[in-house]
């Protein structure tokens, strides 16, 4: 069966690949630049033509149309199927077309598309509007691909924490976050631990309730095998995609297999995010990392026992931003500012809480009370790690010196 | 006459054509590319090095034994259980054989992700299993799931209704009377068997285990979820290379090996076609 999907997943990459060359090889210039937005455009299920006129708000009176690319798991597109009506409703002049690329399929081809379209020549190659994570902000940093966004354009701007912005040069917008956390059954668990080592002692005093999840197959177990093997590595470390700081790891790499024999199974890693929250789900385990918005909307809707609690340890764990970036030849950018304005505005912002359990993207004072409480103590204290590469690294070596032990 | 049988020949190309280019766009073309991309090194160039690491790298060996382990393992118990089970449908009556002549394909048509999940709810530490066992004034059970034995019972599950199937209409074929005559000749029930009823099958017996040979070594479903995290079967190991350390030319080698050993199986099962055919005519 495996052989046969590889084969044809292979198949299917050349096929694209040989359609996108095909689009930007054959262009010279002026007229077949529409083609060549066209065919990119037709590749990336039906949007419409990019080519042609450029003007905000057009003479005659029709909807100006922008192109908003974005990736992410179901609860993404469910996002921001939410915000756009919202929007739309209050701006007839604008239209929004939402083209929605599953995770694991595009991202990365939406960017080198961007990236492409300005070496042509070819404007923002019709994606006037981006989201994605941090790696890829600054990647487009080096390739000066993000508009710096401006504060006279976008009102809302302001009530984001500042320093957010500066950590990625006002090129990309902030607009919800989430980490990953310690969920836990507070029955079992009165007082959660505070730090990493508390956790290990936690994990060793209780055989056989803790669970992660494989760190190859989601970012919850993947984050608590990035802090594991940071712990004790400069603070800077987690800044950096310098692969001589693997012969650091080995120190982590032994507390993890240490912790081999008191984790659940002894030694057995739950596939998927959702893996390890099915056995908390279960009452196997009592304490698990998860990421605060899959765990807070399965406490929401129930999957979860009312007595589920989250926490935070300090230094915390992975977590951050997702961004909206707006690519600098996109020639729509007074319509998506209208757009950015509003996704910052405390009413959308409370889609983001309430839809998806992010944590919304503006400083938290602007909020309602209510929320406010909702993430007391959560919605702070996470790090940023940004090691590149050195991700797949760590997931080989976890595969043969953790798993297999 | 000579003409009728040259059209006759063009007529027959004709139609074999589009199932040979389907075949040859979606399975011949591919493996002629992955076997090229297994081929590649770390630089570019050409050579034996990503076959080198599937047998030298001690994860990857006890990937390939701990899947041939499985693959066996379920090959051997799939076989007995169909086999008893078409033979008890075949030579028996009444009531059950009824029930399961109406049930046992239910299997097949049970989505497998969902039958996974289903599996992992049943035999999982707080599944139905371990609640009915407690019910019932037993202690804990083993655990079952995240390790060989889970993988052996999803594909016990998967293979079975169809083998059954297959050998049912293999034990169908066996004349009544042949059976008739050689009891009354005082044939045991043991000879009967060995000397009648197994000969006669044998064939599909062979076409059965082809199948589920190739159905368990390249299973992904049930080892990604229900198997342990090392060591991996083949299917599993292949997508953790292939997507997460992308490692496409490793990915392809694992891929080509794993076609490799189906080839095997599949010479087997050509190399007994072909020889019916020719006692045939």
């Amino acid at each position: 069966m495996l052989r046969k999907k590889s084969a044809l997943t292979l198949l299917t990459v050349t096929t694209v690949t040989a359609a996108l060359l095909a689009g930007c090889g054959s262009t010279n210039n002026g007229d077949n630049a529409a083609n060549n937005g066209a065919a990119i455009n037709g590749a990336a299920n039906g949007a419409t033509n990019a080519g042609g006129n450029a003007a905000p708000a057009d003479a005659a009176g029709k909807p100006v149309e922008f192109n908003f690319y974005f990736t992410g798991s179901e609860n993404v597109k469910s996002l921001w199927d939410a915000i756009i009506p919202m929007f739309e409703k209050d701006h007839a002049d604008i239209k929004v077309n939402e083209v929605y690329i599953p995770s694991g399929t595009g991202a990365q081809p939406t960017y080198d598309r961007i990236l492409a379209a300005k070496q042509a020549g070819k404007g923002s190659g019709g994606i006037d509007l981006y989201e994605d994570g941090l790696s890829n902000v600054t990647q487009g940093q080096k390739d000066d691909l993000w508009d710096t966004l401006d504060p006279a354009k976008i009102a809302n701007l302001a009530s984001v924490d500042p320093n957010t912005l500066k950590d990625v040069s006002n090129l990309a917008l902030p607009y919800r976050s989430s980490a990953v956390v310690l969920a836990y059954n507070s029955d079992k668990v009165k007082s959660p631990p505070k730090t990493l080592d508390e956790l290990f002692a936690w994990i060793k005093a209780n055989p056989e309730r803790f669970a992660y999840n494989d760190p190859s197959t989601g970012g919850a177990g993947s984050s608590f095998v990035t802090t594991t093997l940071y712990d004790k590595l400069p603070e800077d470390a987690i800044h950096s995609t310098d692969a001589s700081i693997e012969k650091q790891w080995d120190a982590g790499f032994k507390t993890l297999k240490d912790l081999g024999k008191y984790v659940y199974g002894k030694g057995i890693y739950p596939k998927k995010n959702q893996g390890t929250l099915d056995l908390l789900i279960s009452g196997e385990v009592d304490m698990i990392p998860a990421w605060s918005d899959m765990a807070l909307e399965q406490i929401g809707n129930g999957q979860l026992p009312e007595t589920t609690k989250i926490s935070q340890i300090t230094p915390g764990f992975n977590g951050g931003p997702t961004y909206l970036m707006v690519p600098k030849l996109s020639d729509k950018k007074d319509a998506v500012n209208e757009f950015l304005n509003f996704v910052l505005s405390p009413e959308a912002q409370a889609v983001v809480v309430t839809k998806m359990h992010g944590f919304p993207g503006i400083q938290l004072s602007n909020m309602p009370q209510d929320i406010q409480d909702s993430f007391k103590g959560v919605a702070e204290g996470f790090r940023t790690f940004n090691i590149g590469d050195l991700g797949n690294e760590i997931n080989k070596r976890w595969q043969s010196d953790v798993a297999a032990q | 006459m000579m003409k009728k049988q040259v059209k006759m020949g063009i007529l027959g190309l004709l139609l074999v054509i589009p199932s040979f280019l389907l075949l040859f766009v979606t399975v011949v073309i591919p493996i002629g590319v992955s076997f090229k991309e297994s081929l590649t090194n770390k630089e570019g160039g050409f050579d034996l090095s990503n076959y080198k690491f599937l047998f030298t790298d001690k994860l990857m060996r006890s990937n390939i034994v701990f899947s041939l382990e499985v693959t066996v393992i379920s090959v051997v118990i799939v076989l007995i259980v169909s086999y008893a089970l078409a033979a008890y449908m075949r030579f028996n009556n009444g009531k059950i054989v009824k029930w399961i002549k109406n049930m046992y394909m239910i299997p097949i048509f049970i989505p497998s992700v969902i039958a996974t999940y289903g599996l992992i709810q049943l035999l999982g530490n707080h599944g139905w299993l371990s609640r009915w066992v407690l019910l019932l004034g037993g202690g804990d059970i083993p655990r079952l799931i995240f390790d060989m034995k889970g993988i052996i019972i999803a594909q016990l599950w998967f293979n079975i209704p169809f083998t059954t199937m297959l050998l049912g209409s293999a034990l169908t074929g066996v004349p009544d009377a042949v059976i008739e005559s050689a009891k009354d000749v005082g044939a045991g029930k043991m000879r009967l068997f060995t000397r009648f009823i197994l000969p006669l099958t044998y064939k599909t017996l062979l076409v059965a285990i082809t199948f589920v040979f190739m159905g368990v070594i390249g299973s992904f479903t049930a080892p990604f979820l229900l198997g342990p995290n090392a060591p991996q079967m083949l299917g599993v190991s292949m997508e953790q290379i292939f997507s997460v350390f992308q490692e496409k030319q490793q990915a392809s080698a694992l891929a080509f090996f794993t076609f490799l050993l189906c080839s095997v199986m599949g010479y087997f099962y050509i190399r007994s076609m072909v020889k019916e055919e020719g006692a045939r005519s």
